[in-house]
This record gives C-alpha cells, structure tokens and sequence, in this order.
C-alpha cells in the first residue's frame, strides 16, 4: 500500500512535470507561432492624442505597401519599463519596443542598430547630439537604441502675472524665480503656488530638479562616469531650491504627477511651470481662458550662466533579439525618421527631429541637410500652423538645442543613471532639502551613496565605465 | 483452505483495484492545487529568494552573487526603515478602523430599516469597484491642489483664507490618505463576514441575556463578540495578510511620494525592482514580508482549527 508520503511525492512529481511543462510552453510555442510579414509596436501613449491618430494608420500603412501586418500598441508612458521587463523575462513579445530615453538598462536584449545609424547618417547627415548621447554606449560601443524625435523642455510662464511685476518676458535666471514669487503672491494672490516647479515622484519633477543641479554646476557622475554628486555644485543647488519653495511653493509640488503641473498652470493656480508644449496644445483644444496668456521662456541660466535643460522626452527605439522580424523593425525605423517632418505636423511641433537633416527640402546636398531641416523647423515654429496667437508663440523652440541635453549629461545616458531617474534619487534629495526633511547636506550624502551603489552595481556588470574618481 | 485461498484472491485484487483508482482520483484531485500553489507561490518564492542574492536587474538575464550584500544596503536605507514602520502603520490602523467600523455598520444592518436593500447594495460597492479607477476618484478628492475636501471645508468656514491641507504632499497626511481609502475599499468585506457572524448566534441567547439582566455592552462584549471569535479572527488575520501585501492604492495615489516617505514595502520592493530595474534590491525587500507573513500563516492555521474544535 502506498504511504501518505509516497503519495505525496508522487503528487509532487507530477506537479513539477506540469510546472516545467507550462513554464517553457508559452516560450516555445509563442516563438514558434510567430509568423513572418507580421511587426508589433509598442509604443507610448503620446502626450498630444493627435500624434497617435497620426502614427497608427501611418505604421500599418506602411506595412501594407510591404505585405506586412503591423500591429501597434500604446501603454501609458509609465508602463514602457515595466512592459519591458515582463518581455524580456518572458522572451517574447512585441518586435519594436519604444522607451523614453530610458532604454539603456536593456541593452543585452536589443540588437545594434549601429548600420541603421549609419545609413540614416549617410542619408541626412549627424543626429543631433543629446539623441546620440541617449541611445548610444560608448563603454560597450553598442547602439542600443534609435531615437527619431526627441522634445524640447521650455519654461511656461503667465504672460500678464509676469507683466504685472514688470517682467513680461518671464523669467531667465534661477534667480529670477526667487525675487518673483513674492511679488507674484501681491499681484495674483488667488493662484496657490507662485512657481510650479515639481519636486514629486514623477518624470517633469525628475527633469526640473535636473536642470536645477546641472545649471548650478552639479551633475551625479561627470564625462567618465564618476559619481560627483557629492559637491559643492550640489549643495548650492540644494540651498537655492531650499530658499526657492519658502518663498515661491507648496507642499503641493511634492505630490504632484505628471499631469498635475499641466492642470495647475491650466487652472491659472500657477504662474511658471518646465513643461512641454503638450500643456499648451491642451489648453488651445478646451480653449481655456489661460490661452492668452500662456507663453514661453527658454532654459533658465544658474548662477555662472550655465542655461541647460533635460529633453522632456527623447525616443528611444530598440529591436529586441528575440524578435524574428528584426530586418523588418530595422526598415520601419528608418521609414520613421523618413517621416520626420510628418511626425513633427502629426504631434502638433511636440516631437523635435533627432536628424534634422531627414526634415530638409527634398534634393537638398546632403551637406546642406541639417541646415535645410533646421530652416524648415524653424519656419513651423515661427509660424505655427496650429493656430497660436501670436504665431510666433513657439519661436523659441527652433533655438532650444543649444541648451537641451540627455539625461547622464554630462557623460552619456547609461542604465545606473537611468535606475536613479525611476527610484526617484534626485527629486527625493532636493524635496528632502527643500522642505527641511534634511538638512542639504544630510539630504546630498545620502542621495551620493545610493548613487554610488547603483553606479557600482552596473560597473559591476560592466555596462558603465568610471569609478576611479566617485567622490 | 482452498476455498479460502480461492475466494479470498478475487476479494483481495477488487480492494486493491478501488485503492489504486482511489489514489488515482486523490492525485488528479489535489494536482490543480499543488499545481497552483507551486507555480503561484511556491517557485515564485524561492526565486525571490534566489534572486535577493542576485544583482539581477530587468533587462538582463544574467547575473552573479553578491551575498547578503543586498540586505545590508537596504536594511541601512532610511527609505526602506519608513516603509517597513510604515508597512505596520498601515496594515494595524487599517484592520483596527475596519473591524469597528465593519462592527458598527454590521450591527446596523441587522436592524430592521427603510432602504436596507439600498444601504446593503452601496456598502458593497467599494468592493466591486476596480481600485484603479476607485482610486483616481479619490485622487482628485485628495488632490493637493484642486481637493474637494479642502474646498468643502473652506466653504464651512472650517479653513480660513490661506489655509490649505496637502493631503499628497505631507507625510503624515499622506498615510492618512493612504489609509481611508484602503479602510473604504476593506469595509465591505469585513461587514459581511460581522454579519454572518451575528446573524449566526441563535437569538435564544441574546434573549436569554436579556433575561439574566445583560446590557447592550455586556451582551456585546461578553456575549456576542466571544462567541463570534473565530470568524473574527478569520476576519482580522485575512485583512492583515491583504493589508501586509498590498501596494495598489500607495501606488496609485502617491508613489511613494512625498520623498519616498509613504511607501510600503511591497509598493517599495516594486519601485526598485520592477521600475528602477534593480530586481535583486526589490526581491531583498520583498523578502522582509516574509517572516511577519509565516507567523500570520501560523496563527491562522491554528485559529481555523480552533475553529473547527468549536
């Protein structure tokens, strides 16, 4: 007769032949069943709905021409690294995955699409410099991802507050903002938060506190590599944003989403914000009363006249290796920048390209490309065909790549920085010194060794260089 | 004998044939459930396990081990200690407001009253309703900018002119906020189960009670809620298992913020290994549920078999 345990073993066996079988079904079977003239994209949830509605039936359109079904499908921007990760672990899953500057963390699983690249060098010349500094690692010499558009990140200002204190072309130094919010509580007392810059868990906040450190002559690692973040550069900063949201902000800044800032400038509750123009585009399609006073301002200048800002967002294609249609994701991509200047028109001037050279007239000397493409832009910008009053209203963005630049800056976008941007390092280091939590001091050495760890971890398994010189 | 040997034989191999098509009915009974637990609960353990002494990240399948090293970095991270107080903060304030609560709302559905179908139907909603889109409702009700209880008080008199609570933007508020909604959401399931506890003790008793002079606070206390213990303790123990695990409402509502000062350690453990890529910090942290979860697993085990003695 059979035991209680001989019963139970058994039992179990069974279970683990059935465990095994259903965990590597899925691998096999999907994989196999994978038919070729089929691409799937997945992509973000564009910030203009309008960018969307073009890409879709410009995706499959594309497709047909090729015989190819194209499926694409959109996750909000908050669920492309954790989709990600669920493809990666299960191998299998869309062909095309599209990040948002953030994609250097899977670099292992992609192909390199160093000839696609080049091709498109050879056809439009360079990209522009923060989209190579994005989706490239100099450390592994892989092109991991392509990037076709990237956006400016411009401050947004109420035109007639601004006025009112005598600055009616809003503000172009840190310092600005901190002699303005007391007059603004005078003028407009009805608006709760003077400057609306974020210092929450989310992706403006992570950007803002960004451009604050680098303007202040802060970085976390340096052109190498190295963490730096423990600086004196740093602590300046810290202290200015600590002077800034005692004079100009509330608590309200620390909870805010990424939607939250849009709805506060909207909602006039703010006069200054670091946004996109997607904000903007929003408050024209409900016709806000804000419109007629919503305007722009170029990157602030820190105490040195450092004037930088992060791109808000910067594309980052990747081809997983586990697709079986890579030559076909490796054609659309290039079909994509191909389609720059419809992309920009299809975004409503949202997306910037990141081959300026792919939105030139068409027969133009490829030595004249990004000349041509950067006119053309600049004619959309100074003249948008979206109706903005003035229609000037966006110039400033044809000039904005001087001071824009990627995440890393200034070394180059790597996985330890892009783990720091996700767990909120920054933004937790300067809403700490802001609001008295810690000390700036306390909150920089704290900030630095968690750095410091996640920078080793990925040198570790050498996907970034530096380390000699961590301070 | 030779009747005996012969007419015992086919006896004999008919009781085996039965055992043998027993055991074969147990094991294909009890494999959906052993299957379950052993892909839902137990590989995934044992990988978190495994992988919490790993520096295993998202994007790569590769990695090596680094020991307890994960451990110590995060038991020395001050945003780990608040999630982990906070984790305890959550779970015993939560379940504590729900049993009184559940208790009283209870008590009052047992009444007789006009509307009770009503009453019964609203009180079960929360516990339809997806959390997700629950929770962006009482996002904007929280909203630190545009608030309606903020809105609500002001139009009271109760918040005068400059006066503003931020309720997602302090820490304290925060968990406040944290912990309503997750009371609101777990209401409705604890009022049943009260209920049919109540509704479970034979009135001869509460008569009897009556008869022998008890109050209502006697009959309570004395009365009612010890004889409805073990549903009680099903009760709270569920509640604390869910509760103890839960991050969805910290993460829709805050993220964590303001500075990482809200989190709980599952919404935490999610934060480092799901989106900041760095699965071997996340699986450490996760891991830290574990030994409250065990002793939750014990006393549960032994409070259903007291039940069952009863």
């Amino acid at each position: 007769m059979q035991t209680r345990r001989q019963f139970v073993v058994r039992g179990t066996k069974l279970v683990a032949v059935g465990a095994v079988a259903a965990a590597a079904g899925p691998t096999i079977f999907v994989r196999d069943a994978k038919a070729d003239g089929q691409l799937k994209i997945l992509q973000w949830s564009h910030f203009v709905p309008a960018y969307d509605k073009w890409f879709d039936p410009w995706a499959k359109e594309w497709g047909a021409k090729r015989g190819v079904n194209v499926t694409v499908d959109h996750v909000g921007f908050a669920d492309v690294v954790p989709r990600a990760t669920a493809e990666v672990a299960a191998q299998s899953g869309h062909d095309v995955h599209m990040f948002l500057g953030l994609a250097s963390a899977f670099e292992e699983h992609v192909i390199d699409l160093a000839d696609v690249v080049a091709a498109l060098e050879k056809k439009y010349g360079k990209q522009v410099e923060l989209a190579h500094r994005s989706t490239y690692n100099p450390f592994t010499k892989k092109q991991f991802a392509l990037s076709d558009m990237w956006v400016p990140d411009p401050g947004n200002y109420h035109k007639e507050v601004w006025s009112k204190i005598g600055m009616e072309n809003g503000p172009s130094t840190y310092d600005d903002l901190v002699k303005a919010a007391p007059e603004i509580k005078k003028v407009a007392p009805q608006m709760q938060i003077p400057i609306g810059v974020g210092l929450s868990q989310d992706i403006d906040s992570n950007m803002a506190v960004r451009n604050i450190l680098w303007c202040h002559g802060g970085s976390i690692q340096d052109k190498d590599g190295n963490v730096v973040l423990n600086s004196p550069e740093t602590l300046r900063a810290l202290e200015y944003t600590k002077k800034l949201y005692s004079v100009g902000m509330t608590q309200a800044v620390l909870s805010w989403n990424a939607a939250s800032n849009n709805q506060a400038f909207n909602a006039q509750e703010t006069a200054y914000i670091l946004n996109s123009i997607s904000a903007y585009r929003t408050a024209q399609d409900n016709k806000l009363p804000v419109l007629a006073n919503y305007f722009f301002t170029p990157a602030l200048k820190g105490p040195t006249g450092t004037q930088l800002a992060s791109e808000h967002v910067m594309s980052g294609y990747v081809v997983w290796k586990f697709s079986k249609s890579q030559d076909l994701a490796k054609e659309l991509l290039v079909a994509l920048v191909d389609a720059s200047r419809d992309s920009m028109l299809g975004s409503k001037l949202y997306n910037f390209p990141s081959f300026f050279g792919a939105a030139a007239e068409p027969n133009t000397p490829l030595n004249r490309k990004q000349e041509s493409g950067a006119a053309w832009i600049a004619a959309q910008c100074n003249k948008d065909p979206f109706g903005s009053t003035p229609p000037d209203k966006l110039a400033l963005l044809a000039k904005s790549l001087p001071w824009s630049t990627n995440l890393g800056y200034p070394g180059f976008a790597n996985p330890a920085e892009g783990e720091i941007f996700d767990t909120y390092v920054l933004t937790d280091m300067f809403a700490k010194a802001a609001t008295g939590a810690l000390s700036p001091k306390d909150a920089m050495a704290e900030a630095s060794t968690r750095a410091k760890q996640i920078f080793d971890k990925w040198r570790q398994k050498k996907m970034v260089p530096g380390g000699g010189k961590d301070k | 004998m030779n009747t005996t040997t012969v007419s015992a034989a086919p006896v004999l191999h008919a009781g085996q044939t039965i055992r043998r098509a027993d055991r074969r009915l147990g094991v294909f009974m009890l494999a959906p459930a052993l299957l379950y637990i052993t892909l839902l609960v137990a590989l995934p353990f044992l990988l978190a396990l495994f992988l919490s002494l790993t520096n295993s990240s998202a994007g790569s399948l590769e990695f090596s081990f680094v020991g307890l090293q994960n451990f110590k970095n995060v038991v020395a991270s001050p945003v780990f200690r608040r999630a982990l107080r906070n984790t305890f903060v959550f779970t015993f304030v939560s379940q504590a407001a729900v049993m009184v609560l559940g208790n009283v709302l209870a008590r009052a559905l047992m009444r007789p009253f006009f509307g009770k179908t009503l009453a019964r139907f609203v009180i079960l909603m929360p516990w339809a309703a997806p959390i997700s889109l629950a929770t962006l409702g009482w996002l904007w009700i929280f909203d630190s900018t545009f608030s309606v209880i903020n809105w609500l008080l002001k139009v009271v008199g109760w918040l005068g002119p400059g006066q503003w609570y931020y309720w997602l933007g302090d820490t304290t508020l925060g968990m406040v906020a944290i912990i309503t909604i997750h009371v609101w959401r777990m209401l409705p399931f604890s009022t049943v189960i009260l209920l049919a506890g109540l509704t479970s003790i034979p009135n001869e008793v509460r008569e009897a009670s009556a008869i022998d002079g008890a109050g209502t606070l006697a009959r309570i206390f004395q009365i009612e809620i010890p004889m409805m213990r073990p549903i009680l303790t099903v009760a709270v123990l569920f509640g604390v298992v869910f509760t103890f695990t839960d991050m969805s409402v910290v993460y829709l509502l805050t993220r964590g913020g303001p500075y990482n000062s809200t989190h709980v350690l599952a919404s935490l453990a999610f934060q480092d290994g799901v989106l900041g890529g760095d699965v071997g910090r996340g699986a450490a942290v996760a891991i830290f549920l574990v030994p409250v979860l065990v002793v939750l697993a014990i006393v549960m085990l032994r409070s259903s078999r007291r039940a069952e003695v009863v």
